[in-house]
């Protein structure tokens, strides 16, 4: 009877708890850096566009607990997909996009000895990319909502952001059940000389777990006067 | 009709070229951290400076011989005297954005041992900047320009910053050469975000970007007949 009483009240306290507190810490979970394209592409000239659709592929050096990663043996990469642009506003140089809800985030394993290497090739998509950084192990699957691009024209430079969830992958079992929510952030930039053909932007980001939801035991009693004073 | 042949070719060599095997960020961080009078989320100070301390997590290209998690090495840099000009906004109250200029300023790449720095709260003190640039100096540059874009919507409080690097000192400077016996310039990127769940106290920007080399693509004069008997071979 306990237990149920403790699971119970687990159950009320996470739908009343409070969102974290924007002071608490969170988990750097992991760190890439590639380049973003559109395809389809209705209008080169323009980015966002009605009808277009967001990608960034490219490398994860940089992986963090709770993932188990061996960076020594496989080679980890990116790919973000399936964006949407729903809203464009312009001010000035700027310009910002929002997406529609359902992007996805995907980090793939796949073995240095006798893997396939990235490569990013030209005007993707191509032959190589994505294909050459979606083989091998579905590491980390995680979807991607609220996701916005903000863009200086004028200086070719941005960043975005957005809301991640792991969903699946590979290692969806260590990641803790409580600690699934999180999000991401890059800057972009149009001004490196030597970015391949065909893509538009070279991205620089990261993704963070928010801080496990907090829970304790507790008892039907307990609960109750939580909510008679 | 010189011209024109020599436009003719480069954009012929250019249909034809392969893209170039892939090389990661010349250095690459997560993070640095951003602090200063001159560092602002919004209007900074003009002629205030701003600080950046930050731990290399990754070497490519003409670094990639040194390895950034060696147990007994630290490679660290440090962003300094870059002097904030006026801030200057865009869009209406609840889209602005800021954008901050700044003239002047080095990046210091540097090699300790131990593994001794931290970002440690309320720079500058005992351990910022000073365990980021101890050990051997192996790169210096200057600033050509930089920038930080901020605004008052994001809602991970997220924006970016730029840079333009003339590379001038340091025991590395010659892995630097591109193809004119020049320092390659370094492109600093990358995006930074003020939410103060990933902040430290007393630190203004959270930043997670790399250096790149803008090394210039070579070319050479040719003419119709070099080309074609290039393509005749």
């Amino acid at each position: 009877m306990k237990h149920v009483a403790i699971a119970l009240s687990l159950a009320v306290l996470g739908l009343v708890a409070p969102r974290p507190h924007a002071a608490s810490a969170q988990t750097l979970f992991v760190d890439y850096f590639g380049y973003d394209y559109e395809s389809p592409n209705p209008d080169p000239l323009q980015f966002g566009e009605p009808g277009s659709s967001y990608h960034s592929l490219g490398l994860v050096p940089n992986l963090f607990l709770p993932l188990v990663a061996d960076t020594a043996n496989n080679q980890y990469t990116y790919y973000m997909t399936n964006l949407n642009p729903v809203n464009v506003q312009n001010f000035g140089s700027f310009i910002i996009i929002d997406y529609a809800p359902g992007g996805s985030f995907e980090v793939w394993e796949d073995a240095k000895p006798g893997g396939t290497p990235l490569d990013f090739g030209i005007n993707p998509p191509n032959g190589t990319a994505p294909s050459s950084f979606t083989d091998g192990n579905l590491f980390v699957l995680g979807t991607l909502d609220q996701f916005q691009i903000v863009l200086n024209l004028a200086s070719g430079s941005g960043s975005f952001e957005g809301v991640f969830t792991v969903t699946g992958g590979s290692q969806l079992g260590n990641v803790p059940a409580n600690q699934r929510t999180g999000w991401t952030f890059a800057g972009t930039t149009a001004n490196e000389l030597h970015r391949p053909s065909g893509y538009d932007h070279q991205v620089d980001g990261q993704i963070f777990l928010n801080e496990p939801v907090p829970a304790r035991p507790s008892s039907w009693g307990a609960v109750k006067a939580r909510y008679r004073q | 009709m010189k011209i024109r042949n020599l436009m003719m070719g480069a954009l012929l060599l250019g249909a034809v070229a392969s893209a170039p095997a892939y090389a990661g960020p010349v250095i690459d961080w997560d993070p640095a951290f951003v602090y200063g009078p001159g560092a602002s989320t919004t209007f900074a100070v003009p002629g205030a400076e701003l600080k950046a301390v930050g731990i290399v997590s990754l070497f490519d290209g003409p670094l990639g011989g040194l390895d950034a998690n060696d147990p007994t090495t630290e490679y660290t840099f440090i962003l300094k005297g870059l002097t904030a000009q006026p801030t200057t906004t865009t869009g209406p109250p609840a889209f602005t954005f800021y954008t901050t200029n700044y003239i002047g300023g080095v990046i210091e790449l540097w090699a300790g041992s131990p593994r001794n720095s931290s970002f440690a709260p309320n720079p500058e003190n005992a351990i910022v900047p000073s365990t980021f640039q101890d050990g051997t100096l192996l790169l210096s540059g200057v600033f050509t320009s930089f920038y930080t874009q901020t605004n008052n919507f994001t809602t991970f409080k997220t924006g970016n910053m730029e840079g333009t690097i003339i590379w001038n000192g340091g025991s590395l400077l010659s892995l630097l050469n591109g193809g004119n016996g020049q320092p390659c310039p370094g492109l600093f990127t990358g995006g930074m975000t003020w939410l103060p769940s990933v902040l430290i106290e007393g630190y203004v920007f959270r930043h997670d970007g790399k250096i790149d080399l803008n090394c210039p693509v070579p070319a050479q004069p040719s003419t119709w007949g070099k080309i074609k008997s290039q393509y005749r071979d």
